[in-house]
């Protein structure tokens, strides 16, 4: 008699395999992370001590930002090897004369590097030290070494050079169909101690992002303009209050359908935080300015709103999530990207200044992430999907002016590069996200069922922010 | 072997050897049998139906009327009757893949309908289910009858096949067997599988029958809609659909509207315009259906295309589309290939070969998503839409050599602007790519398998590349189940996908890739028909897009632009209006991915999927009802303007006007006790004045606009 077999279908047997191999150390984790919520209580090392506030804000470049053009080699030798693999991309050396770096420690073998031109906004802020240089990063699970990814044996983070997958590689440790990420993750851990406002735990500006979903925390959308009401809730519904009442009753009652009541799940959330974060968010005296028609800009700038409403939300940390498009720039690279630094720079330094001038600028970290770097090669008039890339940290806290990592030697093929000058990461996605955690508060022992990878790494923090 | 007396056969004689493929109509159901039965049942229903039938010889069994468990104990496998999959299991084992999609434990065993059921209509679906699954139910049985059940078995596979005919079953249909792993199954109603066995040739008489097909067919339907669909077989409707000439094309709506003058050359205007007013209004409402459907898996979007006349680009696109949603598959992906739309957005356009001096490699954008995104997917595929594990891990389609290898295919080809002085007009947006020979590699190409030889020309180039995409073995799953996932139901079953993948690989005239063969075999599947299913699940389904909502309004009331002018507009906005837009997705992944599962969910924790509510946040879910609650009266949408003439008509009365609403808009979908508390609600509004009236109907289509019930088809 044949028996019946049931096998699991597409995405269960996916969700079982990203389980098994990505998150399993969560689950075995659980148990640390359950009991440290239950402790919560208990002035555990996780809560927060009075008038301590902290949060982090991750500024995600969809599309995957190339890195070739984004912070360029100035010293002779290493420009000319730039120029001469980037051809027709190339920026002309005497446009990056006012963006050089000159870090604290300077690299080894007189190595400088220029921002993009169109940076120069954050020329200051690496100067006073807020700003820090990450070479060479990407996502990984163990450490890579050239000839172990040529060897075909290397444990790889799946489907590289994916966008959708790589995105949620960056958020989550996993690829696309991840359920929570690291943002979120770390937000679980401080949900309870925002005893006023957990709901405001971890907050996106742009749409859903499996970075911000947590475990048991959910991401809170706003648009840059604050919450939006149910305006036939909050006023008669053409004239009438019972059909407004009949409105919100049937918005709030619970379904046996789940996707019916998935969506009134949302709802609810919607409806819940609307006059508290309206509340807030309408008493904020932020006047800082910030860049006109820069959609990265609005976002930030209601984060900074936020921020300054911090005490009557209830929150001590948060995340944040903000992003920009329009980084994959197959053609058209020299036309499109400049603008796109011209965004980034311009923004990111505004939201620096809001955090000086709020008084938390030590409290509040910001760094970049994208899918993947480029191609260091053109292909007549852009790059393709790449590895690894280089980011920033920005923040009081952050021990600026510097540089982490190896500078890697762009070549085709090169020790470096896997092809096409795509670079082979020496930094983690999850070193930097321990760095951050480190900061925020998490303990060792969390920091592990945050980031399933990081006990594959042996340099647990970057070093590039101060505890305090 | 042994005979048990106990079992012997009424003809009392063990010995006699009755030909297994007799059809015997006439075979006595005496007083005597029955008894026998009777008195035997008590020692077989103790045994395992297994024990049952190695108790019994060959030539025994298929005279015993095995005591058939109660169909109260009957497990739930919708989607169980598999075809064998032409890559997989051979004749007669059951497919190896089969997997459970539904949420069964919700689905509870009790039939929809109490009509009692017509030896007719059982052997209308014993007849297609043996001549559908011969390898399940080989040959033409008797029927044979229980209190319970009319049912046939076949002693050659040991299977049988029943339909409850009593109480609260009536109308189920049955299997039990090795096909069920030996327990009784569930795997659907004569209702459900009626469409299916009559080869369409079934009219949808009930309401809320007519409504869920118009829901899945369609973007939307009027009162006339649904009374026509009742007075046609579905077949009928279908093939009317299929032959219904386009309406004006995009193109030429632009044309005709000044849109070519100078002053739009580097705008979007008009766009918007032309997509409102086919998605509205345009009559052939499948063929609209299918190009939105489309449009958000081959994904083009304006707000990518970099070049002059963008509109134009947008409005060809569609206009291929148009001309090949009913057409094959493979002719769809190549004239979709060749359109300047897809080369500006995946920008192979002007892609140029390698250049050993400086290094460049071409663009591969066109050649990842092409396979990422339209045809292949990421990772290897058994025909049901299962992932293929090697080592317990799945196994990707395709790595970054064949990236770079299929890459080179296309280089070469770019806009036609011959006979043309720039600045060009309009024009060029329209033409099939060319080549320019300078930029195309001659090289040899290497990619999944398959090596193009040196000095190959592009077009052959091209034919041998989308050959290969087109026949990969994961081709039929990935679109099939995409499809499916758009028209009835975010989560379908490995057998609804299979059985529709089947269909994409063979049409039944050895034809791959025929559209329309695919659409009806999606739309007429069991799983998509069947109503105990839709009723009683507690997932099956979909969460319908904010466009797709503000269509089923607009064309339930055949709202219209007086002037022809369709200024909606970009209802792209998060916090003012519907957060997505046609055609002006943000990426070439669409507004959302068809993975998407809600974190920290009921659905996460099942297993399920609900890709649409990736646009449903605390922001949109909001701004959605403040949008529709202004559509709905006229405003902000230019000037469209419902027509309320037939609710009118019944608005003194709330519930005539909700019960209309709620089988135009809901499917009959909203329950009693809301529709009670709407009505009460809605009668607190004076009807007396025509402006009382009007803001009656707004309150009521906001109400229904905006509940779940609405919010998720099924």
């Amino acid at each position: 008699m044949n028996r019946y077999i049931q096998m699991m279908d597409n995405n269960q047997s996916r969700r079982s395999f990203l389980k098994t191999t990505a998150a399993l150390s969560l689950a075995r984790s659980a148990a640390p992370l359950a009991m440290s919520l239950a402790s919560m209580g208990e002035a555990s090392a996780l809560t927060a001590p009075a008038g301590d506030y902290k949060a982090l804000v991750c500024v995600f470049l969809y599309g995957g930002n190339d890195y070739a053009n984004t912070l360029i080699p100035y010293d002779q030798s290493s420009y000319n090897a730039y120029q001469s693999f980037r051809s027709n991309l190339a920026i002309s050396k005497v446009f990056l004369d006012p963006t050089v770096l000159n870090p604290i420690t300077p690299l080894p073998g007189g190595q400088q590097y220029a921002l993009a031109p169109e940076l120069a906004a954050l020329m200051p802020r690496f100067n006073s030290g807020a700003l820090s240089v990450l070479l060479n990063i990407g996502t990984l699970v163990e450490p890579i070494t050239k000839a172990k990814y040529a060897s075909g044996n290397a444990n790889l983070p799946p489907k590289l050079f994916s966008h959708n997958d790589q995105q949620s590689y960056w958020q989550s440790s996993s690829p696309e169909g991840a359920s929570t990420g690291w943002g979120g993750r770390m937000g679980d851990l401080f949900q309870a101690g925002n005893a006023g406002g957990s709901a405001f735990t971890c907050i996106g500006l742009n749409g859903n992002a499996v970075y911000l979903s947590g475990q048991t925390t959910f991401q809170y959308q706003l648009t840059t303009a604050g919450a939006v009401p149910f305006n036939a809730v909050n006023s008669s519904l053409f004239g009438s209050s019972s059909a407004s009442a009949a409105l919100k009753a049937v918005l709030n009652t619970p379904r046996t359908h789940l996707l019916e009541n998935e969506y009134l799940n949302v709802t609810q959330r919607s409806m819940n935080a609307y006059s508290s974060v309206n509340q807030a968010f309408s008493k904020s005296t932020l006047s800082t300015s910030f860049p006109l028609a820069n959609s990265l800009g609005d976002q930030l700038q209601a984060v900074a709103k936020l921020i300054s409403v911090r005490a009557s939300l209830g929150v001590k940390r948060q995340v944040f999530f903000v992003s920009l498009g329009g980084f994959d720039n197959h053609t058209l690279l020299a036309k499109v990207h400049p603008g796109l630094m011209q965004t980034l720079g311009d923004a990111m330094s505004a939201f620096y200044q809001a955090t000086v001038d709020l008084g938390v600028a030590n409290q509040v970290t910001t760094f970049t992430a994208s899918d993947f770097g480029r191609t260091l090669l053109s292909n007549s008039d852009g790059s393709d999907h790449g590895w690894g890339s280089m980011h920033f940290m920005l923040g009081g806290a952050v021990k600026g002016q510097s540089f982490i990592g190896t500078p890697p030697v762009l070549a085709n093929n090169g020790p470096d590069d896997v092809g096409q000058g795509r670079l082979l990461p020496q930094l983690s996605v999850d070193q930097l996200a321990a760095t951050l955690g480190n900061w925020f508060g998490v303990s060792a022992q969390d920091q592990l069922s945050v980031l399933p990878n990081l006990k594959n790494f042996t340099l647990k923090d970057l070093g590039n922010l101060s505890a305090t | 072997m042994q005979s048990n007396p106990d079992e012997m056969t009424s003809q009392g004689d063990p010995g006699v050897v009755r030909p297994k493929n007799e059809l015997d109509k006439q075979r006595p159901l005496d007083g005597s049998f029955l008894r026998l039965n009777e008195s035997t049942f008590s020692t077989l229903s103790s045994m395992s139906v297994l024990g049952v039938l190695s108790a019994c010889g060959s030539d025994v069994a298929d005279e015993l009327a095995m005591p058939l468990p109660a169909p109260s104990t009957a497990i739930n496998r919708l989607d169980l009757l598999t075809s064998n999959a032409p890559n997989g299991s051979s004749p007669g084992s059951l497919p190896a893949h089969i997997s459970l999609r539904v949420d069964v434990s919700s689905v509870a065993a009790t039939s929809a309908s109490t009509a009692p059921v017509s030896t007719t209509d059982a052997n209308a679906l014993f007849n297609w289910a043996e001549q559908q699954y011969p390898s399940l139910f080989p040959g033409v049985k008797a029927n044979l009858t229980t209190s319970s059940y009319v049912y046939r078995y076949y002693p050659e596979t040991k299977n049988y096949l029943g339909v409850g005919v009593s109480g609260s079953t009536v109308g189920n249909v049955y299997v039990l067997g090795p096909l069920s792993g030996g327990v009784l199954a569930l795997v659907g109603t004569l209702q459900g599988f009626a469409c299916q066995v009559s080869g369409g040739a079934c009219t949808l008489t009930s309401a809320n029958d007519a409504a869920r097909f118009l829901s899945q067919a369609t973007l939307g339907y009027t009162r006339a809609d649904l009374n026509n669909l009742s007075q046609t077989t579905i077949s009928q409707w279908l093939d009317a659909q299929f032959a219904q000439p386009t309406s004006i094309s995009y193109f030429s709506w632009l044309i005709n509207n000044g849109y070519d003058s100078s002053g739009f050359e580097n705008s979007t205007a008009g766009m918007d315009n032309v997509v409102w007013k086919k998605l509205i209004s345009s009559p052939d409402v499948l063929r609209q259906k299918m190009v939105q459907v489309f449009s958000e898996i081959w994904v083009v979007s304006v707000l990518g295309i970099n070049a002059s006349w963008r509109q134009f680009s947008v409005a060809n696109y569609l206009d291929v589309l148009e001309a090949n949603v009913f057409g094959n598959f493979r002719t769809l992906i190549e004239q979709i290939t060749m359109t300047p739309a897809m080369s500006y957005y995946l920008t192979y356009q002007g892609n140029v070969k390698t250049n050993p001096t400086t290094g460049s490699e071409p663009d591969e954008n066109y050649a990842r998503e092409l396979m990422q995104l339209f045809t292949i997917g990421l990772l290897n595929l058994n025909n049901d839409g299962s992932l293929q594990l090697v080592n317990g891990a799945p196994v990707q389609t395709y790595s970054q050599n064949d990236v770079s290898g299929l890459a080179r295919v296309f280089t070469g080809w770019s806009v036609d602007t011959h006979g043309l002085t720039a600045p060009y007009g309009p024009i060029y947006q329209q033409r099939p790519l060319v080549q320019v020979s300078s930029k195309y590699e001659t090289g040899a190409k290497t990619f999944l398998g398959v090596t193009i030889p040196a000095g190959t020309t592009a077009a052959q180039s091209l034919k041998i590349a989308l050959d290969t995409v087109f026949n990969h073995p994961n081709t039929a799953p990935f679109v099939c189940r995409q499809l499916i996932q758009k028209l009835v139901t975010s989560n379908p079953s490995a057998g609804y996908i299979n059985r529709v993948a089947n269909v994409f690989i063979n049409n039944g005239n050895s034809v791959r890739g025929d559209l329309k063969a695919v659409i009806k075999a999606i739309l007429m599947d069991p799983e998509a028909r069947d109503l105990s299913l839709a009723q009683q699940s507690n997932s099956f389904g979909k969460v319908r897009e904010p466009i797709v909502r503000f269509l089923c309004w607009a064309r339930a009331f055949n709202a219209n632009s007086a002037t022809d002018a369709w200024a909606i507009g970009d209802v792209s906005s998060a916090g003012s209006a519907l957060g997505q837009s046609p055609m002006r997705s943000p990426t070439v992944f669409n507004f959302y991915r068809p993975g998407y599962v809600p974190p920290n969910s009921a659905l996460s924790s099942a297993g399920l999927v609900a890709p649409e509510l990736q646009l449903s946040d605390e922001t949109t879910v909001a701004a959605y009802v403040n949008y529709m609650q202004k559509a709905i009266a006229g405003s902000g949408v230019g000037d469209l303007k419902a027509d309320y003439s037939l609710l009118q008509a019944i608005a003194s009365n709330s519930n005539a006007l909700l019960a209309e609403l709620n089988t135009l808009l809901a499917c009959g979908e909203i329950d009693a006790q809301t529709l009670t508390n709407f009505k009460v609600a809605l009668d607190t509004i004076s009807v007396t004045t025509s402006a009382g009236v009007m803001n009656r109907i707004y309150a009521a289509l906001t109400l229904v606009l905006a509940c779940p019930q609405f919010i998720v088809q099924k």
